[in-house]
């Protein structure tokens, strides 16, 4: 069992951040700031093309980091990939030793750097979450038996801030149906909407990690605000990024991100913290969340 | 309805060079329809390729939709004398019409429009594509709704993280399909069917290009 599902079984207060790879072979920083994550979260998304944006790709990422004694969650979309690709992707990460799975549609590729591309969507992230479910019995998606029964911990991925809502919620009920053991949210910002939200998620009784974004800037707040499906930055948090001066955003991001944490905390079962370059800011940012081990 | 756009007439001269006779054939249906291909726009491009210097020896437009072999056979041999004078042959009807005029005559055939998509007409000006011949209809899953069509991403079982305020990802301007399935079948009291988790699409059944013989029994969508 991974580290990431006996944490949660145990019901401890789970830590997870994200790294996203680079375009092209050199990975020292990204083995850098994993070192750096390394003690002080329970497992690491890699994301999988992130916003349709090519780069190396996850699963050779993941094993870079479980070979290092760093747990991996592999983060796998629907948009590049058919039905056979990704199982057989997942059958490598099975052999690979990667355990934790989060299962995801992806974005349209015309939001990327090659929105020339063909989308594929030939499984979407119920389904998806459905195939590692059978091939963890020991099938694949055409029925047939397979030779070597994988292990994974799957997760999914929900947006508490999706408006409307209610086709959200639906939607995660069907990926818990569908095997997901554990969400890991969108960028929360407000605990008052998050709350509501956890209250009406509540019959599902799946472990959910709360999505956390550093606020760099006022204008990173507004951009996401107008741009970022389900990211909803109250007023009041932009203008007090935007108080300080450019040195001093730095810590009061990582001051702002805490406070949500604090607030948020004991909603949920764990926070899932996407860094989008700050990496160096998680240590403190957990030691001032009181989260630091 | 197969929508069509007439194609610029540049590009129509640069297929139709060395032709110097044209035969013109619209579509009394669709593109008659849509505006595309009826009567008035076949007379206009014979106007139009007549001042390009063309010589125009005659042009029709089918009754009955032109991609009907049965009625566009019998107009081109009523029009027998006009079509053997030209050069070539100019359809105005969607891809299936210019195949099925090309399989009935001995010279080239050339189109003037672009097919588009199969939509719904909301009027003259406005229409809007509905359905992606899939070969499996699922609407009745999705409150005829249908998501392989008006979802980009052809999801099965409700909506990606990317709407916003109920617009799509791909586009903020369109509906989510998903989040307007969703909403249908909440007001017809069907929650419980939204949440029936649909298995991957059978790609089978868009298989292309599709060939029915009733008289053999085939099955649709079965490559020939």
């Amino acid at each position: 069992m991974s580290k990431l599902a006996e944490s949660l079984a145990a019901g401890q207060f789970v830590v997870t951040a994200e790294l996203g790879p680079p375009k092209g072979t050199d990975v020292s920083h990204l083995l850098k700031m994993a070192e750096l994550l390394r003690d002080r979260v329970d497992a690491i998304n890699v994301t999988d093309q992130q916003s349709s944006v090519m780069t190396l790709g996850s699963l050779a990422v993941c094993h870079l980091l479980h070979e290092r004694g760093i747990e991996p969650i592999f983060q796998i979309t629907c948009r590049d990939r058919n039905r056979i690709a990704l199982q057989s992707d997942l059958l490598s990460a099975a052999v690979l030793g990667i355990e934790n799975i989060l299962c995801l549609t992806g974005d349209y590729p015309t939001l990327g750097d090659h929105p020339q591309a063909k989308p594929v969507f030939d499984l979407d992230s119920v389904t998806l979450l459905r195939t590692v479910s059978l091939l963890q019995q020991g099938r694949d998606l055409a029925g047939k038996p397979l030779q070597g029964t994988p292990r994974f911990f799957p997760g999914a991925v929900v947006s508490p801030g999706a408006k409307p809502l209610a086709p959200q919620i639906a939607k995660m009920e069907k990926k818990v149906e569908a095997g997901a053991r554990f969400f890991q949210t969108q960028a929360v910002y407000d605990p008052a909407e998050f709350e509501s939200f956890v209250r009406q998620v509540e019959y599902l009784h799946v472990p959910i990690l709360v999505g956390i974004i550093l606020l760099k800037s006022a204008a990173m707040a507004r951009f996401m605000n107008s741009n970022v499906a389900g990211v909803n930055v109250p007023e009041p948090l932009i203008e007090e990024i935007g108080s300080v001066d450019k040195p001093s955003r730095p810590a009061k991001a990582v001051e702002i991100g805490a406070r949500l944490i604090r607030q948020m905390k004991g909603l949920c079962q764990g926070v899932h913290i996407m860094t989008l370059g700050w990496e160096q800011y998680v240590p403190q940012l957990l030691e001032e969340a009181g989260l630091a081990s | 309805m197969v929508i069509t756009e007439q194609k610029k007439l540049e590009e129509i001269l640069r297929f139709l060079e060395g032709c110097e006779r044209v035969f013109l054939l619209g579509c009394g249906v669709c593109a008659a329809t849509w505006g595309t291909g009826g009567e008035k726009e076949t007379r206009e491009m014979a106007a139009r390729l007549a001042e390009a210097g063309k010589t125009c020896t005659g042009w029709v437009v089918t009754e009955e939709a032109t991609c009907d072999v049965r009625t566009t056979r019998r107009l081109l041999k009523q029009h027998n004398a006009q079509v053997e004078a030209a050069d070539a042959l100019l359809v105005l009807s969607c891809g299936a019409g210019v195949q099925t005029v090309a399989a009935l005559v001995d010279m080239p055939v050339y189109p003037a429009l672009n097919t588009l998509f199969l939509a719904r007409l909301q009027n003259l000006s406005v229409c809007d594509e509905r359905c992606r011949l899939c070969g499996a209809c699922i609407l009745a899953e999705t409150a005829a709704i249908c998501p392989v069509t008006l979802c980009p991403k052809g999801l099965m079982n409700g909506p990606c993280g990317g709407y916003k305020d109920g617009k799509c990802e791909v586009d903020r301007e369109r509906d989510c399909a998903w989040v307007a399935i969703y909403e249908r079948m909440e007001a017809l009291g069907w929650r419980e069917r939204f949440l029936i988790i649909h298995e991957p699409k059978d790609w089978n059944a868009a298989r292309h290009p599709g060939f029915i013989n009733k008289r053999e029994g085939a099955a649709a969508g079965g490559a020939r």
